[in-house]
């Protein structure tokens, strides 16, 4: 089965709501870091350290949650083809916290910045992190552009959250591999 | 993009059996499904149809409302699943995932633009029976007797406009050309969603002509493999 179209030669594509934009379009941008951050996260979860076996189920729901966050950035807000999608609720946001409050429960308290490093899923949590932020601003400019569209609102919520979980997460990983941070000596 | 089926990430699972099988054209059957107890879709939508380890996809043509389940298999000489469909007969079981797909209907006050080649007429079926009215359907066809479900077109388009590829001999109330001329030489300016199904070969060309004269048209595709 041959997956392409060609139809996108030319610098354009369809957005799930229709409308033909440039690929430079920042929607375009937008839900192309969170792809970005979703194959990121894949390398994460093939690395992660047999001691923590629960990351790889926590990791794959994670990436359906960003499958559901591009679809909502593919379409324009008060389009029909946005009646389809499925609705972010903010429980999704709720389980990064309770994931994030989990990990730290078991992590000493940070004394200063820590070197993005360590065990190799570790490093890629650190990597996954600086796109999700990078997905983040993205949005916030699309959210601005839009007159903060409501459904654009519960993405930035979403990102802004697992970021933090990302940044948990690395030290989770160092944690339960046996390497320590690395504290930043200014 | 990709996108999920909406809320679930395991589609559910179906049996059916076959109702009777009907000769659309040389070489294309209408099957006539059971309707699994619970299955429901949004006209336009399609299945994933199973016979042992093999799956392809068929949109359906039947109203949503309807009591069964019709789809429109063109028989490839060496497919795996089609020439199995093709002489399916009365009760032989199927299995299948659905629906799936976003390939709907999106009300606007832009003139919809339905354009098919050959089978990719399906899910236009469908979504004319389930009250979709006034459109223009283009469909890229090889000879007249492809013109599935013309009585059906002929009721609720405001244009419908069978393109037979050929420029020679064109017969009377069809276009002679390709559904891709149509857009490009025949179409009049306007503002218009296009929903185009068929070959990739048709979607590119369709879509870089649409490009090119209809500037803020929306564009909906369908791909038949």
């Amino acid at each position: 089965m041959k997956i392409y179209t060609g139809s996108g030669d030319r610098g354009k594509t369809s957005l799930f709501s229709g409308e033909r934009v440039s690929k430079g379009d920042l929607r375009i941008e937008a839900y192309g870091d969170v792809d970005e951050l979703n194959a990121m996260l894949g390398a994460l979860a093939a690395t992660a350290p047999p001691e923590a076996p629960e990351l790889g189920e926590e990791i794959r729901r994670i990436q359906s949650d960003l499958f559901h966050l591009g679809a909502w950035l593919a379409t324009t807000p008060d389009s029909p083809s946005a009646g389809m999608l499925k609705k972010l609720s903010e429980d999704a946001a709720r389980l990064l916290e309770a994931d994030i409050d989990r990990m730290e429960n078991g992590l000493p308290a940070l004394t200063g910045f820590i070197l993005p490093g360590g065990h190799r899923a570790a490093a890629w949590a650190h990597v996954a992190r600086t796109i999700c932020r990078r997905a983040e601003r993205r949005v916030v400019v699309l959210t601005e552009r839009e007159n903060h569209a409501e459904p654009l609102s519960a993405v930035l919520v979403y990102l802004n959250r697992l970021s933090d979980y990302l940044f948990v997460l690395s030290r989770h990983i160092n944690r339960i591999a046996g390497v320590e941070d690395i504290l930043w000596k200014p | 993009m990709t996108l999920p089926d909406k809320g679930r990430s395991v589609p559910a699972r179906y049996k059916t059996a076959v109702l009777q099988r009907r000769q659309l054209s040389p070489g294309t059957v209408q099957l006539d499904l059971v309707r699994p107890h619970g299955f429901e879709f949004t006209a336009g939508q399609k299945i994933r149809l199973y016979r042992g380890n093999v799956s392809r996809d068929y949109s359906l043509a039947s109203a949503p409302t309807a009591p069964f389940l019709s789809i429109c298999v063109r028989i490839v000489a060496k497919g795996v699943l089609s020439p199995v469909l093709g002489a399916a007969k009365k009760n032989d079981s199927f299995s299948f995932t659905g629906p799936h797909g976003y390939f709907v209907f999106h009300p606007s006050n832009r003139h919809p633009v339905f354009v098919a080649t050959g089978t990719g007429i399906a899910p236009f079926a469908s979504i004319c029976r389930s009250g979709v009215s006034g459109v223009t359907l283009l469909h890229g066809v090889r000879d007249l007797k492809q013109r599935y479900y013309a009585e059906l077109f002929n009721r609720s388009a405001k244009q419908y406009v069978a393109c037979l590829g050929s420029r020679k001999n064109p017969a009377q109330g069809t276009y002679p050309g390709r559904v891709t001329d149509f857009l490009a030489e025949k179409l009049p300016p306007g503002d218009y969603d296009f929903y185009l199904c068929g070959r990739r070969e048709m979607i590119r060309d369709a879509t870089w002509i649409i490009d090119d004269r209809f500037s803020g048209a929306r564009i909906y595709t369908e791909i038949f493999y």
